[in-house]
């Protein structure tokens, strides 16, 4: 058994020499350049999940700003529906006065019209009556167109004030309107009662009026007594109008 | 004559060293691979590991038989008594 | 038969008698020089083939020490991984024709186990302190120093042999049945060669690297026991 110890010393050597070599240039390198590739993979995740929670950090911001947008959104329908609610208020409002102005008006236009339409219709009914009266009047005999008509007079001026009558029997000429031409007989006569009711016969200056239909109307300084057709259509006339 | 049986010695020492030496080396790596049969059979899929372990584990066993060669060598090489 | 044991000086350098595991570890060393500094000259972060597969074997090593070791794999990493290299590669030495490899000779495989014993004194010394390394000795009672003592050797002698043993007897047989038969028949034993080389190295790597974390962390059992966890 030999050893050549000079063999053992250089291989000793040369093995040391060889760890030396391929720590240097083998391991140290590679192992550096796995520490790197780890050190970027570590930064890719890191950034990586930087970036998620950039991601999510934004995710929530357009959340809120979302819920924010939806907000607002829900604020400005509210308020555009209370404004809209007002405006129809408002306009329903306006459109009740207008509409009841418009009514009022109208309803004014319909009473004048109605007014003017009555009055229209009453004088055309006046007319009417007059003509109605008047046809019918010329029926009659013409003696009834005054004589019926006397004792009237003589009764209206019998109501009269004590001192009417007296200014009447007293004063000067009295007018008396009568439809038609007065016979003397009948002026006489009318002459005779109203003496009788007055105390004296007045002086009489007759006048005819047609428009009186039929009757007789005294018209003295003071006061006037109707007792024709004319006076009675239009009393009527009156108090339906009144009734309306 | 002296030499010679000194010579004929070593010639049946290293004979005798590496037969018997390899009996248990040679037992042993047969018990190990009818384990790892045995353990593959059960688990063929961790057969790889199995056959990996298995060589390392023969080559630590036949070891035991290279002493003996390696003695066997020694005595006839290196006999220090030749 | 030339006798595997001896060794003829090939020249001699000055009064140094150079011998041809000398030669053939400078021209493995030199190869070896060559190629890592020319193939880690551009490492990139988007690694090429080459890279990769020197990315490989880099954290091959780092997983086995870590394994092993359960340590950061960084400081035993060179040696680790260049005892294994170089094992690897001269066992693999003997495909070359007329190139014996140096492991087939005694003193290569001793200086590869003096250095792990130096490490692991190195090592030890570094991890625990000088007392500290030298109270492992008695443990787990100071009964125990001589064995711990005489365990240290006869480990270190293991390897030498095993290694040794295995590469020798390997070039050996190929000799043999290469002056009985001939040409063609010994190419399934160097066959063989190849695989007991590589699992040599393999087993060398992996029990120095038992004996070095057994010095610097907690103390394991025998460098034999501790072959629990073999991943590759």
């Amino acid at each position: 058994m030999t050893i050549d110890w000079w063999t053992l010393g250089l291989q000793t050597v040369n093995a040391v020499v060889l760890v030396w070599i391929l720590a240097r240039f083998l391991f140290r390198p590679v192992s550096r350049i796995l520490a790197e590739r780890q050190a970027a993979a570590h930064a890719a995740l890191d950034e990586a999940e930087a970036a998620r929670e950039e991601a999510r950090a934004a995710r929530d911001t357009a959340q809120r700003e979302t819920a924010a947008i939806a907000a607002e959104r829900a604020a400005r329908i509210a308020r555009a529906q209370d404004e809209a609610a007002q405006e129809k208020r408002r306009l329903l409002d306006e459109a009740r006065a207008a509409a009841e102005k418009a009514r009022a008006e109208g309803m004014d236009d319909l009473a004048r019209l109605r007014a003017t339409q009555e009055r229209d219709l009453s004088v055309e009914a006046g007319a009417l009556a007059t003509d109605i009266a008047a046809k019918l009047l010329a029926r009659l005999p013409d003696e009834a167109r005054i004589a019926g008509f006397i004792d009237g007079l003589a009764e209206a001026v019998a109501k009269l004030p004590e001192t009417t009558r007296a200014g009447i029997a007293g004063g000067g000429p009295v007018t008396l309107r009568s439809a038609r031409a007065l016979s003397a007989e009948e002026q006489a006569q009318i002459a005779q009662r109203l003496g009788a009711v007055l105390g004296t016969p007045p002086a009489l200056s007759v006048e005819t009026d047609a428009t009186l239909l039929a009757g007789l109307e005294l018209e003295t300084p003071h006061a006037i007594v109707r007792n024709h057709f004319r006076a009675d259509l239009d009393r009527i006339r009156a108090e339906i109008a009144d009734h309306e | 004559m002296t030499a010679n049986l000194i010579e004929i010695v070593s010639i049946l020492a290293a004979a005798l060293a590496v037969s018997f030496g390899a009996i248990g080396p040679a037992l042993a790596e047969g018990r190990a691979v009818a384990a790892a049969m045995d353990a593959i059979a059960r688990q063929p899929e961790a057969a790889g590991t199995l056959s990996r372990t298995l060589f390392v584990g023969l080559a630590m066993i036949e070891t035991m038989a290279i002493y003996t060669l390696v003695i066997a060598l020694l005595v006839l090489f290196a006999n220090p008594f030749v | 038969m030339d006798n595997p044991l001896s060794l003829e000086p090939l020249f001699h350098l000055g009064p140094v008698p150079i011998t041809a595991p000398v030669v053939v570890t400078w021209a493995i060393m030199l190869a070896l020089g060559l190629f890592a500094a020319l193939a880690t000259r551009r490492l990139s972060l988007t690694p090429g083939k080459l890279q990769t597969v020197l990315e490989l074997l880099v954290t091959t090593v780092d997983s086995q020490i870590r394994d092993t070791m359960q340590r950061d794999p960084a400081p035993f990493r060179a040696l680790i991984g260049s005892i294994f290299l170089f094992v690897l590669i001269a066992n693999w030495s003997a495909l070359i024709p007329g190139i014996e490899p140096p492991t087939a000779h005694l003193e290569t495989d001793a200086a590869l186990a003096l250095v792990v014993l130096a490490a692991t004194i190195a090592y030890g010394i570094a991890g625990r302190g000088l007392g500290g390394y030298l109270a492992t000795f008695a443990e787990p009672s100071w009964v125990m120093i001589p064995l711990n003592v005489v365990e240290q050797i006869t480990r270190t002698f293991s390897l030498i042999v095993r290694l040794f043993g295995n590469v020798m007897s390997g070039v050996f047989v190929v000799g043999i049945v290469l002056s009985l038969a001939g040409l063609f028949v010994p190419i399934p034993l160097m066959a063989l060669d190849l695989l007991t080389g590589a699992v040599q190295a393999y087993i060398f790597a992996v029990l120095a690297t038992v004996f070095i974390g057994a010095a610097v962390g907690e103390s394991h059992g025998p460098a034999g026991q501790d072959q629990k966890d073999l991943p590759r």
